[in-house]
């Protein structure tokens, strides 16, 4: 038989176990029942207590971490919504400060709203007064949002958006077209005010007469005698552009057969229905501040169809109604394919 | 004791998470509010306004008010600067602009504009329906649904240039043409209260300076009044054309007396003279003439 040392002991459950093992096969001749009582009670015993301080270990050292970290979460989940609440109400304020401050603009010319509006302002000022601490800023941020709001408006109605540039040295104008709606291209200028005001720098297409304009123009006094007239030629020619382009795309059975880059000329091809004769239409905008022609011309085999009723009134209505409207009505009248 | 204690842990756990579900749905609620309040550009906020917003709500810092007060003054000063500025080179001025946004995508944003002034005199108000749409590296803007309201009393040309423009959907074109009808009002305002000051015993404007009429007369010969009539008319497409005529009022024994041309052909031969001399000079000459001057 081989006698080994028993492991030193460490309270370690396992060496306890592994003690115990020991002791047992050193025994195991012996009757275990014979076995002191008290030392095997007090071995059991102090295994259970082990064995429950190990399971302990397990769980015990993260339940409090555990509801830490749940503490934690729930903690930053009030912030974020406190957070978001105040950020809600303070745009609620925000936007009724914004009305009221709009209210009053409108109608600072009608004296029957004074009352109304002295009303609106205690109202105001009495629910200011309760966050008077911040009121100051809530009304400056209103204010803020309504310049930018005017601006805006400034610019979608077609303003020149003027911007000093270069330290006040220069100016820096943006002219804006539309036609129908449809919001075409915008053209730029750039002006030296100093020694006198002076055109630096445009992208205006070589066809408007630019010079000519600003030589006429009152601009050193008033830069508006510039900038209307250059407007109005701008917003022409795009006009007469887009009414163009509007006829090729939705009349495919007329044919452009000439036009040119300030879209002051236009000859369109028309085939008159039944006989299929073609009829050559020359449309001349002279006036370039215009989008409608100053003169109407047909020419057709049948000599005798320019002066027929129906192309008479043909006739004026090109004369009246933008190119591409006027084709609908002839062709609804029959009078073109 | 260790088993009661890992019982505690277990209720306090269950309580917490449940608290958790209950503030994540609280939460989650609020960013879908908060996420629609964005949607309107208005309050879209950045820069030295998301600074004052942080302020508010709560995230103070010491010395924190004074400096988002400051940089905001700052800039809403500079916008206001920049205001006055576009209102006088744009010869309009802007009361009020409330936006409403309809729609708002990636791509597409659709607001409703209400914009209100004057420009000079005439007061208005603008309502119309505004699209952006991304294509590529532009963006196309359109406008649809044009209202325009004008107190449009005095302007008996200028309603149906009004109701073509809401149907071309022409916006610039009626700021265009105000403007440009509100600078022939204002020569015509100026040159009938120059002559008005100047010859105060024969000029008079009996509907005010602002109204279309100067009557000419002499003191002396109450029955024969000259009318000046200077009517600015507006085309359906926006062409802007000042017109004026003289008319006049002479008693018939009066004209008995004087059978030449001079008298009954007036009105034609103002015509001429103001092609010739232009408008405040040819009215000047035939209020020289009334006032029976001997200057030149």
């Amino acid at each position: 038989m081989v006698t080994q040392t028993p492991p030193k002991s460490k309270k370690n459950p396992q060496l306890v176990l592994d003690i115990f093992i020991w002791e047992a096969t050193q025994n195991k001749e012996k009757d275990l029942r014979s076995m002191d009582g008290a030392s095997t009670k007090g071995v059991l015993s102090h295994l259970s207590l082990l064995e429950v301080q190990a399971r302990s270990r397990k769980t015990q050292p993260r339940q409090p971490s555990r509801v830490k970290e749940l503490k934690a979460k729930a903690e930053a989940l009030m912030t974020q919504r406190d957070q978001l609440k105040a950020e809600i109400e303070t745009h609620k304020s925000l936007q009724k400060l914004r009305a009221s401050m709009d209210k009053q603009c409108t109608h600072e010319e009608e004296e029957e709203e004074e009352e109304e509006e002295e009303e609106e302002e205690e109202e105001e000022e009495e629910e200011m007064a309760e966050d008077s601490e911040n009121s100051q800023l809530l009304r400056l941020m209103a204010r803020h949002t309504q310049l930018k709001d005017l601006l805006h408006a400034h610019d979608i109605i077609g303003g020149y958006n003027v911007i000093k540039t270069r330290k006040g040295k220069g100016l820096c104008v943006s002219l804006t077209t539309a036609y129908n709606g449809v919001y075409l291209e915008n053209y730029n200028l750039e002006m030296d005010l100093k020694p006198t005001l002076r055109i630096s720098r445009d992208n205006i297409p070589p066809f408007i007469p630019l010079k000519s304009l600003a030589e006429q123009s009152n601009m050193e006094t008033d830069i508006r005698t510039l900038l209307d007239p250059l407007s109005q030629h701008l917003n022409a020619f795009a006009g007469r552009k887009q009414q163009l382009k509007l006829v090729k795309e939705l009349h495919k059975s007329v044919q452009v057969m000439e036009s040119n880059a300030l879209c002051s000329l236009l000859v369109l091809m028309f085939t008159v229905p039944r006989e299929k004769t073609a009829v050559l239409c020359s449309l001349e905008y002279t006036d370039h501040t215009r989008c409608l022609p100053t003169r109407v011309h047909f020419e057709c085999e049948d000599k005798g169809l320019p002066d027929s009723p129906e192309w008479k009134k043909n006739g004026s209505l090109l004369m009246e109604t933008p190119v591409h409207k006027a084709l609908i009505t002839m062709k609804k009248m029959g009078d073109i394919v | 004791m260790m088993e009661k204690m890992s019982e505690e842990n277990i209720e306090d756990v269950r309580v917490l998470e449940a608290q958790i579900e209950h503030l994540q749905a609280e939460v989650a609620a609020l960013q879908r509010q908060q996420q629609d309040n964005h949607k309107d550009i208005t309050f879209h906020l950045r820069g030295h306004m998301q600074d004052a917003m942080s302020y508010v709500c709560g995230q103070k810092q010491a010395g924190e008010k004074e400096k988002v007060l400051s940089k905001l003054t700052e800039e809403v000063e500079e916008l206001e600067e920049d205001l006055k500025r576009q209102t006088q080179m744009n010869g309009i001025s802007l009361n009020s602009c409330t936006t409403k946004t309809l729609q708002s995508s990636g791509r597409q944003l659709v607001q409703q504009l209400c914009v209100s002034g004057h420009c000079s005199e005439l007061v208005f108000q603008v309502e119309f329906q505004l699209s952006e749409v991304k294509k590529g590296q532009r963006s196309e803007r359109t406008i649809s649904d044009l209202n325009v309201v004008m107190d449009t009393s005095d302007l008996q040309n200028f309603s149906s240039f009004l109701s073509g423009v809401e149907e071309s959907r022409d916006l610039l074109l009626f700021f265009r043409t105000l403007r440009t009808f509100s600078d022939r009002c204002d020569d015509r305002r100026r040159t009938f209260q120059h002559f008005q000051e100047k010859y105060p015993s024969v000029v008079s404007l009996p509907g005010g300076c602002r109204s279309a009429v100067m009557t000419l007369n002499h003191p002396e010969l109450p029955g024969c009044v000259l009318f000046v009539h200077w009517s600015v008319e507006v085309s359906r497409e926006g062409r802007v054309t000042p017109k004026i005529e003289l008319l006049t009022k002479i008693p018939e024994k009066a004209l008995q007396l004087f059978p030449s041309q001079a008298v009954s052909g007036a009105a034609e031969a103002f015509q001429s003279l103001l092609r010739i001399l232009g408008p405040e000079a040819a009215v000047e000459s035939v209020i020289m003439a009334v006032s029976l001057s001997q200057d030149t």
